[in-house]
């Protein structure tokens, strides 16, 4: 049985360069639904990504910036972006090569059907 | 964090996964309920109740996996308002060992999950191999060595 989530997943890694797309719960780090390529560790990016997320939020916050809605990780050999929508985060990982643009708008519209 | 041991060759991966996972209190214990490590407690009577919880609630979890599933539970997670423990086994040659790990809002169950997971690797990879004549624990001996371990992790006697 497909969870309510797999459309919006498969429709982000059909996206070109993009390994895996997850939805973390946000304050546990735990998978909600993933799809990941061969070789992706879902558990760790979840964990990690959404640690990430939760901090940058908190530190918008902070720094009185307001919502942070779109978080972007670029590294040598790859990138993270993560957005999310009540406890929910959505996260893409992608290659370095990957059209971020297309990806953020995709991760917007996606994020928008959440619960 | 400071972390302090009963024996010295656990001191490095669990300090690593202290402070890799953010935890408030750790704590390492055979799974009779004897204490080998702590991190965060101040109390010695509050590591002795904690090990004595912690060994229960395993030993309760473990038979209720293997009734469910045939095996125990890998890990049990309680989630509090605050603060949230994770308890899970970490198998070494000197046979297994229980980690009671406390946390807060400054980690998350998927951090500490991960951690848990290198760390159980350092600790296996860390153990010395076992005593050829190792003594079975005997219930006249249990409080004699709960009571000197205790003393070493609080610097007493």
């Amino acid at each position: 049985m497909s969870s309510p989530f797999a459309a919006i997943l498969q429709t982000l890694t059909r996206q070109r360069g993009v390994r895996a797309s997850l939805i973390v719960d946000q304050n546990d780090g735990i998978v909600v639904d993933s799809n990941l390529q061969i070789g992706q560790d879902g558990d760790r990016v979840a964990a990690l990504a959404a640690s990430l997320y939760r901090k940058a939020r908190l530190s918008a916050a902070a720094a009185r910036l307001g919502r942070a809605s779109f978080m972007h990780l670029e590294a040598e050999r790859g990138r993270i972006c993560a957005a999310g929508h009540n406890d929910l985060v959505l996260v893409v990982v992608a290659d370095p090569a990957a059209n971020i643009g297309l990806i953020r708008v995709e991760m917007m519209r996606a994020v928008g059907a959440l619960p | 964090m400071t972390v302090v041991a009963v024996e010295a060759w656990v001191e490095a991966p669990l300090r690593r996964f202290v402070e890799d996972a953010r935890t408030v209190l750790a704590l390492l214990l055979h799974p009779s309920g004897q204490v080998v490590a702590q991190s965060g407690f101040a109390r010695a009577i509050d590591v002795m109740s904690a090990c004595a919880l912690a060994a229960a609630i395993h030993a309760s979890a473990g038979e209720l996996g293997r009734q469910l599933e045939g095996r125990p539970f890998r890990g049990l997670h309680h989630a509090g308002r605050d603060r949230q423990l994770y308890l899970a086994e970490a198998p070494t040659a000197r046979g297994p060992f229980l980690v009671l790990t406390v946390f807060d809002q400054e980690s998350s169950l998927g951090l500490v999950r991960m951690y848990f997971d290198e760390f159980s690797r350092n600790l296996a990879a860390a153990a010395p191999p076992p005593p050829r004549n190792a003594e079975p624990v005997l219930a006249q001996q249990f409080e004699q060595d709960l009571n000197k371990n205790l003393a070493t992790l609080f610097r007493r006697g």
